[in-house]
């Protein structure tokens, strides 16, 4: 329409640019609705799975490793919650007054073996390379639902705060994913590795029965949680790396475990592999989950928006002619539990109780308690 | 990089004070255990004071009367045991103290609906007694006629039963709605007036004097990559933050070394719910559900998060009798706090000084009345010797009627130096509440008999149940005492030095170096 026309041929062009005009803005909606529809309905495709996982439910996972043995007992046990009531470690019931189930008090040497934990964990896993962080434990939603989990649903794990959208964190991987969102990080700024103390809030929704008993399955807990993002080409190594510094821990406080590599059907959407460490929790007269170490490859990196550039390689020779920078790719995220300490205390509990209804120390943690090697029970 | 080749020590090794004669004075298995412990605090709204512990501004809204006689209005979920008879017998002495605290607590009109509740009472009884009459009369031989009227006069006495007691238990509710918002009287040596009228108890040290020109916490943080405040705006919104690297040792050594100090005073440690039903709140003072609440409410739940380790501490003894020989009893619990800071604005708002999440640790005393002022006493000692240990310049002030808040009898806040920010800001706050909390939270002791000799004991008869007294005390808000230290302790070439007592506590480090780039 910008050259010379006659003006019959200028009016058939303008009804044809309004006809266009009207059909463009039409297709566009229906583009945007259906981008909308493709990404509310692609977003649950899972991440594909490392080809060594075995594939089914629970009865299929693989034990990669196993160290220890059950303590052989030369008296009747007592399970946590029965040690925690005559040492007067722990308080359920003003708890359930005050804030409802699965809420609990520690008090005296419990208080104590808490801090001695995250305490010893932090300073055994900052060796290694971990920079230490603390953690907002109210994130907005929107963080909530890109790191995987679903704030919102029915049973939902995750309580929301009333009249906003932000809600409580179940775990610090939530807000340690949101400090790198939406950025370019550089090569070189790789791995970037984390051990990010919280508190972490679970509603626990559909959890029941003999499982909840106790320190097993609670509303409220501290845990110091292991982050790593790094190149795609590394994020198998890490996965080794973050393992072996649980099962190291674990190794150290003389617990007895086996290492799962977890089935198909057991990984959760986000992770590509996913190792579990369960723990023998006499006590309880079972192995109980205490640590959970997923690759998550670039599912979560998708979804947070986290890329690196590569650096370039060196050109020998080679023009160095428009400034031409590499293309971004996402990086690859891993999580790991290095501490949860209700969980760590069930194990500690009942493994180190003696017969004198007394809980014996683990040698690791005593600098860290002032020296306590005992437990004893309270003069009455 | 230094940090990875600390060790830390949580406790040094020569700490061997955890006897077990710093537990707790058993108490037999068949005493209700319940631990009331709160701080309820009016505070109006001041932009440039910095008070944190203190300061709940939404914490006592005194209800008008109009909204008192409302009768669409709720009934309370709970009683708080006040004592209306000695209220209208010293209510001259009540209503100057309602003046001098600048509450708007209507005096009257619970005087005024006690008395009306009295009369009633009376009434209500005496149509009792009648009926009671009508009903032994009935039981003899009567007359077809005579029993006829009885049955009348039975039943109209029945109906206008039902109407007063509904109407008396209207009454008290209102009463309770009204009267729960008289403060707590006030100790005979408190200042009158307002904040400029808080006199100052105690003043340890004086402001360092800087060679060079210096940065305030925020810079510190990040030049020495410790705090995160962009990140988390992004991720939580604002007034949040990650602590990196030695700032995250630093709190960890603060928690710690606090711990260490107020366990060698006999004081329980305690870790607590951070989740609790809103009626605890409630009981404790705040508001839950006001506009400009403090309180982060749980969707679809009557749980709320706590703003302070009072709440639930303040929980634990709810509702129970425990013996004299129990007290006191003296904890220093351990949590994080969360506030929704609604309404604060301004520069009092910069940084770590006021921020929606943070760690804390309080301590809480139960004790016999006699005993509270003593405690007070120590706890303010407690502070101070904690904060002299890590060498800051403070104030220590007797808190003016006017900032008291509600539940305080009497109210000492520590203000310490912060000279990133140029000026004094509150660091802890002690308060003796009296039984303000108690008969709230329902926590009474039975005191032990006294010995009579020669007297012959005849029928069991126990000494009357009291209220106990409560007192709070901030041992360590963390992001306070990050400023302070931070600000205080930077040197030229932006390092900061960490004060001795705190080092064993992170492994030794004694200073926080800028990092290599």
């Amino acid at each position: 329409m910008k050259g010379k026309l006659e003006p019959s041929e200028r009016e058939r062009l303008v009804e044809e640019g309004k006809n266009l005009k009207e059909s463009l803005v039409t297709l566009e909606e229906d583009l945007m609705k259906l981008q909308d529809e493709l990404q509310h309905v692609a977003r649950s495709i899972p991440n594909m799975t490392h080809p060594d996982v075995p594939v089914g439910g629970e009865d299929s996972s693989a034990i990669r490793n196993e160290v220890g043995s059950p303590r052989e007992f030369s008296f009747p046990i007592k399970d946590h919650l029965q040690l925690g009531k005559d040492l007067d470690l722990m308080d359920f019931d003003s708890a359930a007054e005050v804030s409802g189930s699965k809420f609990f008090y520690l008090k005296n040497e419990a208080v104590l073996l808490e801090m001695a934990l995250l305490n010893w964990t932090l300073s055994e896993v900052m060796k290694k390379g971990f920079t230490p962080l603390t953690t907002p434990e109210i994130v907005r939603s929107s963080i909530v639902e890109k790191c995987g989990f679903q704030p919102r649903g029915d049973n939902t794990q995750v309580y929301s705060i009333d009249g906003t959208d932000q809600c409580l964190i179940g775990t610090a991987e939530i807000p340690v994913g949101g400090i790198h969102m939406d950025s370019i990080l550089l090569e070189s700024a790789l791995p970037l590795k984390y051990i990010a103390f919280s508190h972490c809030f679970r509603t626990e929704a559909g959890a029941a029965g003999a499982a909840a008993k106790g320190l097993y399955r609670v509303h409220q807990f501290s845990k110091a949680e292991m982050f790593v993002l790094c190149r795609p080409e590394d994020s198998e190594s890490f996965h080794n790396e973050l393992i072996q510094i649980e099962e190291d821990l674990f190794t150290s406080l003389g617990l007895h475990f086996k290492t799962l590599d977890m089935a198909t059907a057991d990984l959760g959407a986000p992770a590509y592999r996913k190792f579990d460490i369960e723990a023998w929790m006499p006590g309880l007269g079972r192995f109980g989950e205490i640590s959970s170490a997923s690759n998550c490859t670039d599912y979560q990196s998708r979804r947070l928006g986290i890329r690196f550039r590569p650096s370039e390689p060196l050109q020998t020779g080679s023009k160095k002619g428009k400034a031409n920078l590499p293309s971004t790719k996402f990086v690859h995220t891993l999580n790991a539990t290095a501490c949860a300490v209700p969980r760590m205390m069930v194990c500690l509990l009942e493994n180190y109780q003696q017969e004198d209804g007394s809980v014996v120390v683990p040698e690791t943690l005593r600098p860290f308690m002032g020296g306590i090697e005992v437990i004893k029970p309270k003069l009455r | 990089m230094g940090l990875h080749t600390l060790r830390l020590a949580t406790v040094p090794l020569t700490f061997s004070t955890f006897t077990s004669r710093l537990f707790l004075k058993p108490i037999p298995p068949n005493t209700l255990q319940t631990l009331g412990q709160f701080s309820r605090h009016v505070h109006p709204r001041k932009p440039f004071l910095v008070r944190a512990f203190s300061a709940s501004p939404a914490a006592v809204q005194e209800i008008p009367p109009t909204q008192a006689s409302d009768s669409s209005a709720a009934r309370p979920q709970w009683k708080a045991s006040i004592d209306f008879k000695w209220i209208r017998d010293n209510k001259e002495a009540v209503e100057i103290n309602i003046k001098n605290r600048n509450s708007n607590a209507d005096l009257g009109g619970v005087i005024e609906l006690y008395e009306n509740m009295v009369n009633l009472q009376k009434e209500v009884e005496g149509i009792r007694e009648e009926r009671n009459n009508v009903a032994k009369k009935m039981k003899g031989k009567l007359e077809p006629s005579e029993r006829e009227r009885l049955v009348e006069e039975g039943k109209s006495l029945k109906e206008s039963l039902v109407t007063l007691e509904e109407d008396l238990v209207k009454l008290q509710d209102e009463l309770q709605q009204v009267a729960r918002s008289i403060p707590n009287m006030t100790h005979p040596d408190v200042p009158v007036g307002g904040e400029d009228s808080s006199a100052i108890r105690k003043e340890v040290g004086s402001p360092r004097e800087f060679s060079f020109p210096i940065k305030d916490h925020l810079q510190l943080g990040k030049d020495l990559d410790l705090i995160d405040f962009d990140s988390a705006s992004e991720v939580s919104g604002s007034k949040f933050f990650y602590l990196k690297n030695e700032a995250v040792l630093l709190e960890m050594a603060l928690l710690n070394w606090t711990l260490s100090e107020v366990m060698k005073k006999g004081f329980t440690p305690l870790t607590t719910p951070e989740i609790v039903r809103s009626s605890i709140v409630e009981k404790c003072g705040f508001q839950p559900r006001g506009d400009n609440t403090q309180v982060y409410s749980i969707d679809g739940t009557d749980q709320c998060l706590i703003g302070t380790a009072e709440i639930p501490v303040g929980g634990i003894h709810m509702d129970s009798i425990l013996l004299e020989s129990a007290l006191p009893l003296k904890y220093i619990a351990f949590s994080h706090c969360f506030r929704t800071e609604a309404g604060a604005a301004g520069a009092a708002t910069k940084g770590l000084y006021r921020v929606h999440q943070f760690s804390k640790a309080e301590m809480f005393v139960l004790c016999r009345p006699e005993d509270s002022e003593t405690f007070h006493d120590e706890l303010i000692q407690i502070e101070e010797d904690l904060f002299t240990s890590l060498g800051l310049h403070f104030k220590t002030l007797d808190m003016a009627t006017a900032d008291l808040g509600a539940p305080a009898y009497r109210k000492f806040d520590i203000e310490a130096w912060m000279p990133g920010l140029g000026r004094y800001g509150e660091i802890s706050s002690a308060s003796n509440c009296t039984d303000y909390q108690s008969r709230r939270l329902g926590i009474r002791y039975r005191p032990s008999e006294p010995v009579q000799t020669g007297s012959k004991k005849g029928k069991a008869s126990l000494p009357a149940t009291k209220f106990v007294h409560t007192l709070n005390a901030t041992a360590c808000a963390v992001p306070r005492m990050m400023v302070c230290l931070l600000e205080n302790y930077q040197q030229d070439d932006g390092s900061v030095v960490i004060p001795e007592p705190l080092r064993p506590f992170m492994g030794g480090i004694e200073i926080i170096k800028p990092k290599l780039r």
